[in-house]
């Protein structure tokens, strides 16, 4: 048989059975809502070099440390008599200067480790450092809140560890309508249908049908719900901007999902460090700027808070190749309407006390942020989520 | 032997059976065919991928950084190649068993590395030791390159400790969390101290960065180097159900039964002989309960190999087996961190799902699959700009439905649903299944293997 004349035969493909019929699985789930407040996470992947982020122009050690890769003063956005943004961070500076961002320096965690993956499950999981955790922070607040998928939205085609709980987890998304289509094949309506076990949950074939309940409601849920029509806005023609489009379709469409989950990679720049960085924190800017403004414009920037993170900082001493590799503590950006702290959170980096491998020393612990957005933002007992009590910081 | 019986024991040691295999099996004794996978896995043959490149350099080469940057190019490309490789030998196993346990042991003794060379040792020295003495296993992963590399005991010095190697020897190789002190994570470090290897990623011990003094260690004293740790951590008999359970959890239930652990414990402590383990889980009468058949979900690449037993099929661009791996959550090549994959219910989430359930009709059926195409964090980002923003694409396959036609002449769909689907099925499933009699037998198949009962094993 040729393809294309089994394909014509195979069901689903064609789609020969009938009866869409939908499950009300979220029925049995009480639907607790915790208000409309909303977190965008936004990781810049590969660890961002934060001192060419944010700058301090006035440090002698700094243009030392990086003879060939400093950022000269011509090049540098002043924020104050000391410290100023990268040339190109034009858009963000824009936000900065609407009181819209705040800018926290020195966050990490004890004992730093400098693999990309270890880091980025740390982050995402929450965890000590010697600590390995089999789900993420998101997922555990879903967890905790008997969350639908949908409360949590990674605009990927597969799911971070992040939005990994215990017995929930969110959804990654990157075309709703097209889930939505795959999901209405009506045999999977027909296998839905006729599934009819009463112990749905106890066993694994239970967790199998649930898990794809699940993922049809959210489906089902996200594409009814969303219109894009509820973003007009230009968004730059890469991957984030994409991303910041589809969030802000979700959030102006009023979807109840709290977290969104975006990334930027390429960050990782052991040579030829200036002009990547630059092409990058371009695209960061810009699309974040059009996100900003079009969440405005439909009043629903109010309800939202951003944190930009990534996974580490990097050495304050330049390499050889341009370049920089693998550090420590660095940079974090909440962006939001009402902020209590706008502009520079705290103190710059100390450069002259590194640690024993020329990295900067964390001030602030990275769980100290996730625990005032639970807190403060979102209203819900952080130390269940993050086991174990934070203080908490001011920026809300 | 009991068809559903030999049929359970294959998806456990292997990645299912074919009919004319469980038909020729069935007239034998269970415990000649127990004894006849072991024999087929007596050999190891290793997975190897042309390494001759390298020959052209020299040690010298590396401290060139336009030379050292090529070769790193190169080899990152290689390991990609290599877990091609690695999966098409999954998909033709001489060694069933041996392959099987090598999944295994990549799951317990994780490591990753950019360097081809190291990495297919390493891969090879998972493939021999797989059912050999676990304790010479230990020993010699803790001398591998890419392990000294990836749990930075290259970086192990007297004068400046690192203890991650020692911790996770502890933590996830042989004892488990809670087992230990802080204090033996410590002094044990101290003992792997001036572990490294040559430019060929062969094991030296640099005598001036090993520390000779006196360690106490699990209640024991004395000037102890890597081996003499290693048997002390032997010598706890937690170590042995570490390792069982870890075994049990993998081939017979993510649930522990205690019986069966203590059972177990007490044949590998002996020796810790890993074919004597198996062979006592193999031959168990509780291997073959009815609650163990069919009680676990596949990983990726059981899932992706089990199709294959099925209806043989070829990647026409074999990359995209990478893309398949990476949204199913398995990239053999990159585990996600030394703890290695989260099994059971973790491999499914509402993403997984439906790529799964997708995924006959996508390899066998010409289906669509959309992915985004973002290289990861390490990726070499120059050609960023010319990368697309999201793209839709089909998987170049080549399904060889002429073996599925000849291996299942003359089975009706009843059967069809036995040989592939291990759990039993809803009564009303089955009669939506069969409602359409004209249904040929391959679109039957490819509905067969879109169930979540086909998930299980």
């Amino acid at each position: 048989m040729k393809r294309r004349d089994f394909l014509k035969q195979s069901t689903l493909a064609s789609g020969m059975f009938f009866v869409p019929q939908f499950l009300k699985a979220f029925e049995s789930i009480p639907n607790k809502t915790f208000g409309n407040k909303k977190v965008v996470i936004v990781q810049l992947k590969g660890g961002n070099d934060g001192l060419n982020t944010v700058i301090p122009f006035q440090n002698d050690i700094y243009y030392q440390q990086r003879k060939t890769i400093a950022i000269q003063h011509n090049n540098i956005l002043k924020l104050s008599d000391e410290v100023g943004l990268h040339k190109n961070l034009q858009p963000l500076k824009n936000l900065y200067d609407k009181g819209f961002v705040s800018i926290i320096n020195n966050v990490g965690y004890p004992n730093p480790n400098l693999s990309h993956f270890r880091s980025t499950d740390i982050w995402q999981t929450a965890s000590d450092s010697n600590e390995y955790l089999q789900n993420g922070w998101v997922g555990r607040y879903l967890d905790y809140t008997k969350s639908n998928p949908y409360k949590a939205i990674e605009v990927d085609e597969s799911l971070s560890l992040m939005l990994k709980g215990k017995t929930q987890n969110g959804l990654a998304v990157t075309d709703p309508k097209l889930l939505h289509r795959y999901m209405r094949e009506p045999f999977f309506n027909n296998v839905i249908k006729n599934y009819n076990d009463a112990h749905l949950s106890e066993h694994n074939l239970g967790y199998l049908y649930n898990a794809l309940i699940d993922a049809k409601s959210s489906a089902k849920y996200i594409s009814e719900k969303s219109n894009p029509k509820n973003t007009s806005a230009t968004y730059p023609k890469n991957i984030f901007g994409k991303q910041l489009k589809t969030i802000a379709n979700f959030i102006n469409s009023k979807l109840e999902t709290q977290v969104y989950y975006a990334g930027l990679s390429g960050f990782d720049t052991h040579a030829n460090q200036p002009n990547t960085q630059a092409r990058l924190l371009k695209i960061y800017a810009e699309s974040m700027e059009v996100f900003v403004n079009d969440l405005q414009k439909n009043n629903a920037f109010d309800d939202v808070i951003i944190l930009t993170f990534s996974e580490f900082g990097r050495r304050v001493q330049q390499n050889q190749s341009n370049g920089t590799d693998h550090g420590a503590a660095n940079t974090v950006f909440v962006i939001g309407k009402n902020l209590k702290k706008q502009g520079l959170y705290n103190n710059l980096p100390n450069l002259g006390n590194l640690d024993s491998r020329g990295n900067l020393k964390y001030e602030v612990d990275f769980r100290e942020i996730y625990a005032t957005l639970l807190d403060k933002w979102l209203q819900i007992d952080d130390s269940a989520i993050l086991n174990k009590s934070f203080s908490k910081l001011k920026f809300i | 032997m009991k068809l559903a019986h030999i049929q359970h024991l294959y998806n456990r040691i292997g990645f299912g059976i074919t009919p004319k295999e469980l038909k020729h099996l069935s007239k034998k004794p269970q415990k000649q065919v127990v004894n006849s996978i072991f024999e087929n896995s007596k050999t190891t043959t290793p997975v190897t991928v042309d390494l001759s490149f390298l020959k052209e350099y020299k040690v010298t080469d590396f401290k060139k950084k336009e030379i050292r940057q090529a070769i790193q190019k190169k080899s990152r490309k290689k390991v990609k190649e290599f877990g091609i490789a690695w999966f098409n030998r999954l998909k033709n196993p001489s060694e069933v068993l041996r392959e099987k346990m090598t999944l295994f042991w990549a799951n317990h003794f994780v490591c990753q590395s950019n360097n081809i060379l190291f990495i297919q040792n390493y891969n090879n020295v998972l493939r021999k030791n797989a059912l050999g003495s676990f304790r010479e296993f230990t020993k010699i992963v803790s001398k591998e390159a890419a392990m000294l590399g990836y749990l930075n005991n290259k970086q192990n010095k007297k004068k400046s400790p690192n203890e991650n190697f020692a911790r996770e020897l502890m933590e996830l190789f042989t004892l488990g969390q809670g087992h230990y002190t802080e204090k033996d994570i410590t002094e044990s470090a101290r003992a792997f101290t001036g572990y490294n290897h040559n430019f060929r990623g062969k094991f030296v011990l640099k005598n001036r960065h090993h520390d000779e003094g006196e360690k106490t260690f699990l209640g024991k004293n004395g000037n102890f180097n890597g081996d003499n740790i290693i048997d002390i951590i032997l010598e706890q008999k937690q170590c042995a159900t570490f390792i069982c359970e870890k075994v049990y959890r993998y081939f017979v239930n993510d649930t522990i039964n205690k019986k069966h652990i203590d059972e177990m414990t007490e044949v590998f402590y002996k020796d810790y002989n890993i074919e004597n383990l198996m062979r006592t889980v193999f031959l168990s009468k509780w291997f073959y309960d009815e609650k163990n058949i069919g009680a676990k979900i596949k990983s990726p690449t059981e899932f992706l190999v089990g199709i294959n037993t099925v209806v043989p099929y070829k990647m026409l661009r074999e990359k995209q087996l990478l893309l398949l791996q990476k949204l199913l959550g398995q990239m053999l090549m990159n585990p996600p961190n030394v703890a290695g994959w989260k099994t059971g219910r973790n491999w499914i989430d509402s993403n997984t799902i439906v790529t799964r359930l997708r995924l006959a009709s996508v390899l066998l059926n010409n289906a669509q699959i959309t992915y985004s195409d973002k290289g990861d964090e390490e990726a070499d980002i120059s050609d960023f700009k010319s990368k697309k923003l999201r793209r839709k694409t089909f998987i170049k396959m080549e399904a060889n439905w002429e073996t599925f036609k000849r291996n299942y002449k003359n089975t009706s769909k009843k059967e069809l649903i036995q040989l592939l689907v291990t759990p039993k099925l809803s009564v009303e499933t089955e009669a939506m299944l069969l409602k359409n009699k004209q249904m040929p037998l391959q679109d039957f198949c490819v509905q067969l293997m879109s169930l979540p009962e086909y998930q299980l094993c």
